[in-house]
Order: C-alpha cells, then sequence, then structure tokens
C-alpha cells in the first residue's frame, strides 16, 4: 500500500467546514429520496443494476435447468418466451449499461478533478427514472405479461395479431421510458467531461475511463433516438392501428431491424466500451507503470465508437438484402477488429513491460484479455457473409454473444468492483474469497458457453424452450447447466465478498492500490465535496505526478478551494483552461416527482388511461417548469463569477 | 517569425486540424449511406439505372468521392502532426500537445476509414449490384 492517510489538505479547518456545511447531507428519509450527489447516486445505480443483474441471472439458470435434458416440462412454452426475453432485455438494458454508468457515476468527477456532474438534478432524475422503468418492465412477469418476443422484438411477430396481450406494450414502453434515463445520463458525462475538468488537464491527460465514458455517451445520443423510434412505431401500430410495419399497407418489416440494428450495433460497443475503460483505469495499478499507447488507445476509442455505426446490417445477411451492399457493411465489420486488436495488443505490452501484482482486480483482466479474445474470434468469423448465413440463429451466435457480452463487459466490472470497493464503501475486500470467486466464474462461464460453440455447429437453434434427443446436443446441454450453477456459485461468493467487506473489511486507506488517477488522492469512501482543493493537472499520472499532488497541498488560490457556496470551476473544453467559477444546485424533490410523473405516463399508457396519462403530462409539464424556472437571487450570492 | 500566429491563420489552422481529424470519418459515413442506400433501394424498386447512370457507376462515384476526401483528411493530418514536431519557442505547450495527440489519432484513424472504403468499394469488381 502506497499511502495510509489522507494528503494533508490544502484548504484551511474554516474552509472544510464551510465545504462540509455546504455540500454535506444530514442522513434522513427527505435526503435519501432528494440527494443530487454523484456518489450516492453511482453506488444506487451499482446496487439497482446488480438487483437487476440477479432477477435476469435467475431466469437463465432456471432456463438452462429446463435445458440440462431433452424434452423437460419444468417450463411451458409461454413462460420461457418470457423468461428468455426478460433475461435478454434486463441484462442488456437494465444491468449491463446503467451498471456501467454507476460505474461512470461515482468516478468521472474524481478522476477528471470536480465536486459533481455538471447537471446534479438530472442525474438524479436519471437514476429514478432507470429504476422506475426497470421495475415497470420486471412488474409485468409475475403477471405472465411480460415480454416474450425476444430481446430484438423482431415484426411481423410483435405485432399485436400475431402476439396479443401486453407483452409487447411493455416492451416498447419501458424502453422508452428506459431511454429518457439513458440520455440524460450521456448529455451529463459529455457536459461534465468537457466543462468540469481541473485546470491543465487538457484532452491529452484525461484519463482513457472517462475518455470510454465520454465515446459511449456519444454513441448512446446518436443510437437511442433510432430505438426509440422503432418501439415508438410499434406501439403505434400495435395500439392506434397503423401500418409502419404491415407491408399490406407500404409498410416495411425490414424497417423494425434496420433501426433496431442502428442501435443494437453500437450498443454492443456501449455495453463494452466504458467496460474497456475500466481495464486500462485498472491496469496502471498492478502493472506499476502507466498503459502502453496512450494515443493508439484513444485513437481506438473513437474509432471504434464511430465505426460501430457502420456494421449493424451484418445482423441482417440472413434477409436477402444485395450482396453488394452486405460488402459494404462486412469491410467495415472486419476493419472494426483492427482498433479492438489496437487495445488487446497495448495492454498485453503494459503487462508485458510492468511489474505484475497479481491480486483479484488483475486476475479478472487477465480472464478478460482470454473470454474477449475468444469472442472477438468467433465475432470476426460473422463478418463473413458466408460463414453468418450458416450458422445464424444457432447456438453458435448464443456462444459469440456471451463470450463478447461476460468476457468483454462483466469481467471488467468484476475488476473495478474490488478495484473500486476501498474507495465506495471505505473497506478492503477478503483476497482469498475474492480469488475461489473469480476461479469459479471463470471456469463456470467457460464451461457454460464454450459448449454452446459446439452444438451450435451441430444445428440446435436457439430461443427454444425444449429439444428432441439428438446426438451431440444432449450432454453437451448438461455440461452448459452444470456449468451456469458454477457460474452462479462464483457470482454468489463476489456478492458475500462485497457484503463481507462492508461489514468485516478493514478500513481502507485512500490510495491501497497506488493507482494514477485523482480518485486515488481523496478519502476513502471521498468526502461530499471530493475535494478539499481541486487539484491542478501537470500529467497523464496525476497521482504518481508530484506537482499535480502538491497542488492540492498548501498554498492553493481561492479559486480552487471554493468553500464560500456550493461551488465548482468551470475549464475549456480542449485545454482545461479556467473559464470561471459555478454554482451547483442543491438536494431536491423534483427529479423524484419528476421520474414518478413519467411512470404514471407510461402505465396509463399501458393500460390506455389515456385522461390520466394526460393529466401525468401536465404534471410533467408543471415539474419541468418549476425545475427550471431561474432563481430570483442576485449573481454575488448565486457565486458566479468570471 | 512571431510565436504567435494571428486569427485567420489560428482559424485556417483549427479548420485543418478538424478537417484532418474528422474528415474520414464523415466520407465514411457519406460513403456507407449513399452506397449502400442508392443500392438497396433501387434494387428493392426493380430497377439497375438511376436517371442515365447505371447503378454500378453511381455506387462507383460513392465509393471514389469520399476514399479521395479521406486522402485529403490523411494528408492534413499529417500536416498537422509535422507541425506540431517542433512548436516555436514561446507557444504555449498546451495546445500544440492536444493538437499533436489528435494529428495521431486521425492519421491512423483515416487509414482505417480508408481501408474501409475501399475494401466494400472493392465488391463492385465482383458483385452485380442487385444480386442475391
Amino acid at each position: 500500500m502506497s499511502t495510509t492517510a489522507a494528503p494533508a489538505p490544502g484548504a484551511s479547518r474554516q474552509d472544510l467546514t464551510l465545504l462540509e456545511e455546504h455540500w454535506g447531507e444530514r442522513p434522513s428519509l427527505r435526503s435519501w429520496f432528494s440527494t443530487v450527489d454523484h456518489k450516492r447516486i453511482g453506488r444506487r445505480y451499482l446496487v439497482t443494476a446488480g438487483l437487476f443483474f440477479f432477477l435476469a441471472g435467475v431466469s437463465a439458470l432456471t432456463m438452462r435447468t429446463q435445458l440440462a435434458r431433452p424434452e423437460s416440462r419444468l417450463l411451458s412454452p409461454q413462460e420461457y418466451n418470457q423468461l428468455f426475453t426478460m433475461h435478454g432485455t434486463a441484462m442488456i438494458f437494465l444491468f449491463a449499461t446503467p451498471m456501467l454508468f454507476g460505474f461512470g457515476n461515482f468516478l468521472v468527477p474524481l478522476m477528471i478533478g470536480s465536486r459533481d456532474m455538471a447537471f446534479p438534478k438530472l442525474n438524479a432524475f436519471g437514476y429514478w427514472v432507470f429504476l422506475l422503468a426497470g421495475l415497470f418492465m420486471w412488474v409485468s412477469l409475475p403477471f405472465g405479461a411480460a415480454p416474450n418476443a425476444g430481446w430484438f422484438a423482431y415484426v411481423p411477430l410483435t405485432e399485436r395479431v400475431n402476439t396479443p396481450g401486453l407483452h409487447l406494450d411493455v416492451y416498447s414502453l419501458g424502453l422508452l421510458f428506459l431511454g429518457i434515463a439513458t440520455t440524460a445520463a450521456s448529455i451529463n458525462f459529455i457536459v461534465t467531461a468537457l466543462k468540469l475538468r481541473a485546470p491543465g488537464m487538457s484532452l491529452n491527460r484525461v484519463p482513457l475511463f472517462v475518455w470510454a465514458i465520454v465515446a459511449t455517451a456519444f454513441m448512446v445520443i446518436f443510437a437511442l433516438p433510432a430505438l426509440n423510434l422503432d418501439n415508438a412505431m410499434l406501439f403505434l401500430d400495435r395500439r392506434f392501428g397503423t401500418h409502419f410495419f404491415d407491408p399490406g399497407a407500404a409498410g416495411n418489416v425490414l424497417l423494425w431491424q434496420h433501426l433496431f440494428w442502428i442501435f443494437g450495433h453500437p450498443d454492443v460497443y456501449i455495453i463494452v466500451m466504458p467496460a474497456l475503460g475500466i481495464v486500462s483505469a485498472v491496469l496502471p495499478a498492478f502493472t506499476r507503470r502507466g498503459v502502453v499507447g496512450y494515443p493508439l488507445i484513444v485513437l481506438a476509442i473513437v474509432t471504434i465508437a464511430i465505426i460501430s455505426f457502420g456494421v449493424w446490417v451484418h445482423h441482417m445477411f440472413a434477409t436477402g438484402l444485395p450482396r453488394l451492399s452486405y460488402s459494404f457493411f462486412s469491410a467495415a465489420s472486419s476493419i472494426i477488429t483492427i482498433p479492438s486488436g489496437i487495445q488487446i495488443f497495448a495492454w498485453l505490452a503494459t503487462m508485458a513491460l510492468g511489474r505484475l501484482v497479481l491480486k483479484v482486480p488483475l486476475l479478472y483482466l487477465i480472464g478478460f484479455i482470454v473470454t474477449f479474445v475468444l469472442g472477438g474470434f468467433t465475432g470476426a468469423m460473422f463478418a463473413l457473409t458466408a460463414f453468418d448465413q450458416q450458422v445464424t440463429d444457432s447456438y453458435f451466435v448464443v456462444a459469440h454473444f456471451h463470450y463478447v457480452l461476460i468476457g468483454g463487459a462483466v469481467f471488467p466490472m468484476l475488476a473495478g468492483i474490488y478495484y473500486w470497493l476501498p474507495k465506495i464503501t471505505g473497506r478492503m475486500y477478503h483476497e482469498g474469497l475474492g480469488r475461489w470467486a473469480f476461479w469459479l466464474v471463470f471456469a463456470g462461464m467457460h464451461v457454460t458457453f464454450f459448449p454452446m460453440h459446439l452444438y451450435g455447429l451441430f444445428g440446435m437453434p436457439r430461443r427454444v424452450y425444449t429439444y428432441r434427443s439428438e446426438p451431440g446436443w444432449d450432454a453437451w446441454n448438461l455440461v452448459s447447466t452444470i456449468g451456469s450453477y458454477l457460474l452462479a456459485i462464483g457470482l454468489l461468493l463476489v456478492l458475500i465478498g462485497v457484503v463481507h467487506a462492508i461489514r468485516r473489511g478493514r478500513p481502507a486507506p485512500p490510495d491501497p492500490w497506488g493507482g494514477d488517477s485523482l480518485e486515488w488522492s481523496t478519502e476513502s469512501p471521498p468526502k461530499p465535496y471530493n475535494f478539499p482543493v481541486l487539484p491542478e493537472v501537470h500529467s497523464l499520472h496525476p497521482t504518481w505526478d508530484e506537482p499535480s499532488r502538491e497542488s492540492m497541498g498548501a498554498g492553493a488560490t481561492e479559486d480552487r478551494i471554493l468553500a464560500e457556496g456550493r461551488r465548482t470551476l468551470f475549464t475549456s473544453e480542449l485545454d482545461g483552461r479556467r473559464e470561471r467559477v459555478v454554482e451547483m444546485p442543491e438536494a431536491s424533490l423534483q427529479p423524484l416527482v419528476l421520474a414518478l410523473a413519467l411512470l404514471v405516463f407510461f402505465t396509463t399508457m399501458l393500460f390506455a388511461w389515456y385522461p390520466v396519462a394526460i393529466a401525468a403530462v401536465v404534471v410533467v409539464a408543471a415539474t419541468i417548469g418549476v425545475w427550471l424556472w431561474p432563481p430570483r437571487r442576485p449573481e454575488r450570492e448565486l457565486g458566479v463569477s468570471t | 517569425m512571431s510565436a504567435h500566429p494571428g486569427p485567420r491563420a489560428r482559424l485556417a489552422g483549427g479548420l485543418l486540424l478538424w478537417y484532418a481529424v474528422l474528415g474520414g470519418a464523415v466520407a465514411w459515413a457519406v460513403h456507407l449511406f449513399a452506397a449502400w442506400g442508392v443500392d438497396e433501394l433501387t434494387c428493392a424498386s426493380g430497377r439497375e439505372r438511376i436517371g442515365a447512370l447505371p447503378l454500378q457507376a453511381v455506387v462507383a462515384i460513392a465509393v471514389v468521392l469520399p476514399a479521395l476526401a479521406t486522402v485529403g483528411a490523411l494528408l492534413a493530418a499529417a500536416l498537422v502532426w509535422r507541425r506540431t514536431a517542433h512548436p516555436p519557442e514561446g507557444l504555449d505547450e498546451h495546445p500544440v500537445r492536444r493538437s499533436r495527440l489528435l494529428a495521431v489519432v486521425a492519421i491512423w484513424s483515416n487509414l482505417l476509414f480508408l481501408a474501409i472504403i475501399v475494401l466494400g468499394g472493392a465488391a463492385l469488381l465482383v458483385l452485380p449490384p442487385c444480386l442475391r
């Protein structure tokens, strides 16, 4: 451990008292509902996404139990359809992105040397919408009304005539509701990273995790409208009889697929990109050196974010479009492996040139590289139209994307949980328990999903609730089911490890790993105001660099202490130059009220109670009006100065 | 020579930098939507010509022009990279270092975008535009 005590703050005792007064929140029920502190909101994202992960995981275990033997009758076809749809939908929309946004919420302001996100109330609003949208979707399951047509909900199967009931209305309205949260969070990340960086943090000193979060946020802003449009049209077709996807009325069924995958393929990178950012953030502490090839990793992040928008048709290689048009997407799908490969080689070079400290987070990073490379290898195979057409809709595809998503997102998340647990909770985890959990998760993952490549190639289609006994299917399915239980036990041990750390872990020092980014120069857990003195950044590794650390000590100027009021510093987008001091909003119930009004709107739309829906719209408009109403205070009192 | 360029030179330098950084990406996006869109929509309507031009020629234009724009962006990136190698003394180092990072990113990304356009365009040589 490199540090055992918080760095001596450059702020006086009086400044610290004032900062505590302005930023601290007294524990109370009201403060629980009204908080806008990015750290509390980040923790809530992590816990809530973890809860949805648990529900989706239990769904997966139930399905694997059903598929352990041929012709099993544990689940009916209708129940199975709802379970696999909710499993996929929840893992993609309610676990992966929100979990990574939880890391972003907690870490981005700390990594860039700010006191909060740019729009703290919008941040709280995003969390409440995420929670309510997730509950909106999951509550439908016990009523037998959950979405039931796969996470990508292809038309015409999902049109009302083919799937009656509320199932797909829950899907389309739930995702439209959730999209508000994701969009709000993305805007917040972009503005925070562009305007709230500490002085001196020019673009070439921005931590790679922040680059990854910002690239992800831009991808969300450009990709999500396509999904929202798709779901709005599906809802209109189902509820109000429009014909967007009806070929009989000049609609087009492929329109759904195009719009869905214009969102869907970037979404793979929306999920993986912040996780790759976690890898770049964790690695320096456990290799004792900076990540090799910083500019090339930035290049990889930026190019992946852009090229990911030009590969969507490789999900449609079996739809009969002209082969020439496939070639444009095949080319992009092949080339996108290059920036992904650059990152892998940069991390391998970092490990080769550094001095490895083999703690649990590094074990997960090594597990990530093995698993993600295997997933990437089969991904390159899918870029080839002829191969793709042979294995489409088979278990080979299921194996591929679980390697990519568990390897590329879950392993880095687990590395991140162990790495930042001391910072988030102020407690150290149990190393031995963490190692057991890693080996069970790693083995369980491969025992579950590797055989799927085989029985996929043997012809087993995906999304079947049972199967007749076929040579090459039965035994491998049983192996997959055994592996899934192993994986579940490993993940349970992770949970036990986290609970153990919170309840019995020894107190964590500010910087237990000798990390290189600014969050390690705060206390564990950080004070409500994060930094007594906002840092001045002099290098890419500010915690390893003397002038940056000294900038938080004695002699700091008033414009970096800002003890008079709830204030932080705006800097320029490219070079991180001081611009002005801004006042940050205080705790408020408006975000919760607005989210609840939206819940009423979407629920009443689901049940076709349109007058109540109109009333909810009025409440939404009124709440936004109150929210945006300018405060009647003089500029001096607002703390605004040039 | 003055260490601080005038406003016009700064504007020109800024535009050149952003063309270098974004030119390839924008050109590739235009290529993708034009080539794919024209091919899919024209074939779906049962035709293989757009006005007087054969479909293959229109797709070829949607390949060649964006490829040239990407080559231009690549050259601009190389120029920025060379110019930021030895900044004049007295010049603020923050923007120079940041520009150099962007130039490196631009050179490699333009190469990638050019490769995608060329690989996609190569299919024109072997595949009839409406073969399914």
